[in-house]
């Protein structure tokens, strides 16, 4: 575990992998992946992800969580390029409550951290749909500069979207105590949610249901 | 065989002419041009090594590779489409001039209406974009008369022979592309 202000990093595993099987279908996920075509994630679709990712070494699936271990979402690194220390960076919310609070924001942080206090990178790369203000403003208040902006570059919902890009640099990371003081993060004390049911007994309720007169 | 047909190169397919050249072209320095900074050092062994993990890689190859060649014959480069995607409609565009000689000539200029027509009247893309470091000349010089609109700039992206530079990202609309025919006029392209 990797301790945070309002949130925890843990690995992606558990509970989270029977979370993703939803999260992926849902559309906070699609936000945050929109280069990606928008289309359903089936339960084997979701592990292929998931072991695609733990064996990329230039990427990750890191599970956040508040201090209660609700799970909140994951945060992503992907692409990362040695040579010039560079690497993408995307998060999302799994439990909509969450959408905008600040514990999505520590989520960025502590990713901003791992990436360059751990990682030694000199530069993310994020990017965000020109309507999602609940990221633009995380990326924002992160500390990330706006850089430009691909015009109409993703199909959405029948309509063509810009596409806004941000970039953070080593030299303008304060470190993640300097920011953390400077942004006086609130927990938002939501209630935490019921653990996913194990799939077995999932699969039995359905049986029963089917074989009732 | 020519698949688009220049004033001074003709596009035909990227085939073992062009890979055999390989190895003198991504040593040299069009390769620093190209990938931002990189000075590769290349065995033929490690490049057919990439040729193979490539072959087998599980993502789809949605990638058009044309190789460029003069009136004369000299195989020069590759130009074409890095990837695509059929729903968003945008494709991002790559380009190599691997001989130096031909640099500055009008050449990529001839090659780049051809593929951008290409995209838009075969592929019906309605966006194509590219990026380049802020350091390449050439190149801002060339998306500026062809027509492509700076972006975006992301900061400190490359490094190239100790410092860092920029990444300049151009996007060209359907609509507001005139044509080849009009551009080839707009810029007294002429064959030789």
């Amino acid at each position: 575990m990797f301790e945070g202000t309002l949130v925890d990093l843990v690995p992606f595993e558990d509970d989270y992998a029977t979370y993703l099987e939803s999260w992926m279908n849902e559309e906070a996920w699609f936000r945050a992946h929109l280069w990606d075509r928008r289309e359903p994630h089936p339960e084997d679709a979701v592990k292929k992800y998931i072991e695609k990712m733990e064996k990329n070494e230039r990427a990750a699936l890191i599970g956040y969580q508040t201090k209660a271990g609700d799970p909140i979402g994951g945060l992503i690194y992907d692409h990362e390029w040695s040579r010039v220390r560079k690497v993408e960076v995307t998060f999302f919310t799994g439990d909509s409550r969450y959408e905008g609070t600040d514990e999505v924001l520590d989520g960025l942080l502590m990713l901003a951290r791992y990436c360059f206090e751990t990682r030694n990178m000199h530069r993310l790369d994020a990017m965000s749909l020109a309507f999602d203000e609940a990221r633009i403003d995380a990326l924002r208040r992160a500390g990330f500069v706006h850089e430009g902006t691909l015009r109409q570059h993703i199909r959405w919902d029948g309509d063509y979207v810009d596409v806004e890009l941000y970039g953070l640099l080593e030299d303008e990371w304060p470190g993640y105590a300097a920011r953390i003081e400077a942004l006086g993060l609130q927990a938002s004390d939501l209630e935490p949610k019921p653990k996913p049911e194990k799939k077995l007994e999932d699969e039995k309720a359905l049986d029963e249901k089917i074989l009732a007169p | 065989m020519i698949l688009l047909e220049g004033l001074l190169v003709d596009l035909v397919p990227y085939g073992r002419a062009f890979q055999a050249r390989e190895h003198a072209w991504y040593n040299n320095e069009s390769m620093f041009w190209a990938s931002m900074g990189e000075r590769e050092l290349l065995t033929r062994a490690r490049m057919e090594q990439q040729r193979r993990e490539e072959a087998e890689a599980d993502q789809p190859e949605t990638g058009v590779t044309f190789g460029a060649r003069t009136k004369d014959g000299t195989l020069i480069g590759l130009f074409g489409i890095n990837f695509l995607s059929c729903y968003h409609r945008v494709a991002n565009l790559g380009a190599m001039i691997n001989e130096p000689a031909y640099w500055g000539g009008g050449y990529g200029t001839d090659a780049l209406l051809l593929v951008v027509d290409y995209a838009f009247d075969w592929l019906d893309m309605r966006r194509l974009w590219l990026d380049t470091m802020s350091s390449n000349a050439r190149v801002l010089r060339q998306m500026q008369k062809v027509g492509f609109t700076p972006e975006a700039r992301l900061r400190s992206v490359a490094l190239a022979d100790g410092q860092w530079n920029d990444e300049v990202v151009f996007g060209l609309m359907r609509d507001e592309w005139p044509g080849r025919d009009t551009m080839i006029a707009r810029l007294g392209l002429r064959a030789r």
